[in-house]
C-alpha cells in the first residue's frame, strides 16, 4: 500500500509570517506617512507673523516698488534701506536693478523707472537703465541756461588822490540780485554728448536725436539752434533712413551754436567744428531723452 | 513565530511613527513658507506695509492701486488702515505721515472724526 502523495504545502500569509517586530516596524512606518501627511498636508504649520523676506515673487517686487515711491516722497534713505534689508536678500542691489530692466522692458511709466533707478543708484548698482533713468552727468556737459535777469548797479569809485596814476575807471560792481525763483524741470535730458569723426570724409554736422522716456525715437520734436546773430529751427523725423527721431544740421566753420530743445531742455553751447584725430574736420552728436510720461504732441503740420 | 502579533504592537508602532512623523512635519522640517502674501505679515510690518501704501498714493493719486494693495492685506484690510491710522495719531506720530494715511483713509472711505484735523491743509509757518 503506498502512502497518499504528499499535498504541496501552502506557504502561510505573510501576516504569520511576520514577528511581532516586524508589525512593530511595519505600524511605525505607517504611523509616520500617516503623520507626516496630517503634518504637511492636512495640517501644515501657518506662519501669521512673517516678514517680508517670504514674501512670493509677485509681492517682493511690489514692496520694493512701495519703497522707491515711499523713498521719493519722504527722501529718508536709511530708512529705505531698513525697509529693502527686511527682504534679507544678499543681492539687493541686483534685484531692484533686475526689476528697473523688467520695468524697462514692460514699459511702465517713467516716473515709476526713475524712482527704481534712483533706489538701485542709491544700492551701488550699475547698469544701462540706472545711466538713462537716474544719471548723474558731469556738471561740465550741460551749460547752465544763462539768466540775464541778474541787475548790476555802477558805481563809480571815486577817483584816487592826485598822486594816483590814470586808473580811475569806472568799475561795475554788482551790489543787487534778484531773488532766486525755482528753476522749472526741463522735460528733456542730454543723454549723450558725443564727436563724430568721419574716417575718410571731413564732418561738419551736429546731429540731434530725441528719445521719448522709453527709448523710442520721437519724431517731430523742435530743435533750436543759436548763434552769434542767428537762429535756426527745425524738427526731428524728417530724415526717417536715419531714425524718427533724427534731425541734422550743418555747422560754417569758425562759429560756435548752441542747441537746445524749446520744450525744455538743457542748453548745449560751445558746439563748433572742431579738428578729430585724423586731421580731418568733425561734428557733434547730441542724444536727448524725454524725461515725462509719453512723447509731446508733434507739432502740427502747417507749423 | 507563527502566531499573529499582537495589536499592542502595531498600535505601539502606529503611535510611536506618527508622533515621529508629526514633530517632524510640524517642528524639524516644517514645509517651507516662502510665498507669503502682505495679509500674513507680523503686525509691525503690516503697519509699515500700510504707510507704504499711503507713500505710494500721496506720489502718485492712484486710487485703484491703492484699494488693491489694501486688499492684500485681508479682508479687513481697509478697517486695518484705519486703525493704523487712529493708532498713529494716539501716538502723535510724524504728522506728515499721518496726513498722507489720513488721505488715504479717507478716500477709501473709512472715516473717523480724529483724523479730521489732518485733512485740512496744513497752517502755513509764521
Amino acid at each position: 500500500m503506498t502512502p497518499p502523495p504528499r499535498r504541496p504545502r501552502r506557504p502561510l500569509p505573510f501576516w504569520r509570517r511576520l514577528s511581532a517586530t516586524g508589525w512593530l516596524l511595519l505600524s511605525l512606518v505607517i504611523g509616520l506617512g500617516g503623520g507626516l501627511y496630517y503634518a504637511w498636508v492636512v495640517d501644515p504649520v501657518v506662519f501669521t507673523d512673517a516678514s517680508p523676506a517670504r514674501f512670493s515673487d509677485r509681492y517682493r517686487e511690489e514692496y520694493i516698488i512701495l519703497v522707491s515711491q515711499s523713498y521719493a516722497v519722504n527722501q529718508n534713505w536709511p530708512l529705505a534701506e531698513q525697509r529693502l534689508a527686511a527682504l534679507e536678500d544678499p543681492n539687493i542691489a541686483e534685484t531692484v536693478n533686475n526689476l528697473l530692466e523688467t520695468a524697462v522692458r514692460q514699459q511702465r511709466p517713467a516716473p515709476l523707472l526713475e524712482q527704481l533707478a534712483i533706489v538701485a543708484r542709491q544700492l551701488g548698482a550699475q547698469g544701462q537703465a540706472i545711466a538713462l533713468f537716474a544719471p548723474t552727468l558731469p556738471a561740465t556737459t550741460v551749460q547752465p541756461t544763462p539768466t540775464p535777469a541778474i541787475v548790476t548797479t555802477p558805481t563809480n569809485t571815486p577817483p584816487p588822490a592826485a598822486t594816483a596814476t590814470n586808473t580811475a575807471v569806472p568799475t561795475l560792481t554788482p551790489t543787487a540780485t534778484t531773488p532766486a525763483t525755482a528753476t522749472p524741470q526741463p522735460n528733456y535730458r542730454l543723454t549723450e554728448q558725443t564727436r563724430l569723426c568721419g574716417d575718410d570724409e571731413a564732418i561738419s554736422r551736429i546731429e540731434v536725436v530725441v528719445l521719448d522716456a522709453f527709448l523710442n525715437d520721437s519724431p517731430g520734436i523742435e530743435v533750436e539752434v543759436t548763434w552769434q546773430n542767428g537762429r535756426d529751427r527745425f524738427f526731428t523725423g524728417f530724415k526717417p533712413e536715419n531714425g524718427r527721431g533724427y534731425a541734422d544740421f550743418e555747422m560754417s566753420p569758425d562759429v560756435s551754436y548752441t542747441v537746445r530743445l524749446p520744450d525744455g531742455s538743457p542748453e548745449v553751447s560751445g558746439l563748433r567744428i572742431d579738428e578729430c584725430a585724423n586731421g580731418l574736420s568733425g561734428g557733434w552728436r547730441l542724444t536727448f531723452q524725454n524725461l515725462r510720461e509719453g512723447s509731446p504732441t508733434p507739432p502740427e503740420e502747417d507749423e | 513565530m507563527n502566531r499573529l502579533p499582537t495589536p499592542i504592537f502595531i498600535l505601539l508602532g502606529l503611535a510611536l511613527g506618527a508622533g515621529l512623523g508629526l514633530a517632524v512635519g510640524w517642528v524639524f522640517w516644517p514645509t517651507e513658507f516662502t510665498d507669503a502674501n502682505p495679509a500674513v505679515l507680523d503686525d509691525g510690518y503690516r503697519r509699515d506695509y500700510v504707510q507704504l501704501i499711503a507713500d505710494s498714493y500721496a506720489l502718485d493719486s492712484n486710487l485703484a492701486a491703492a484699494q488693491q494693495r489694501i486688499g492684500d492685506l485681508g479682508e479687513d484690510g481697509p478697517q486695518y488702515v484705519l486703525a493704523v491710522l487712529i493708532d498713529m495719531i494716539l501716538r502723535q506720530e510724524d504728522e506728515t505721515a499721518i496726513r498722507r494715511l489720513a488721505r488715504l483713509a479717507n478716500d477709501i472711505g473709512q472715516y473717523t472724526p480724529a483724523m479730521a484735523p489732518y485733512l485740512a491743509a496744513p497752517e502755513a509757518a509764521p
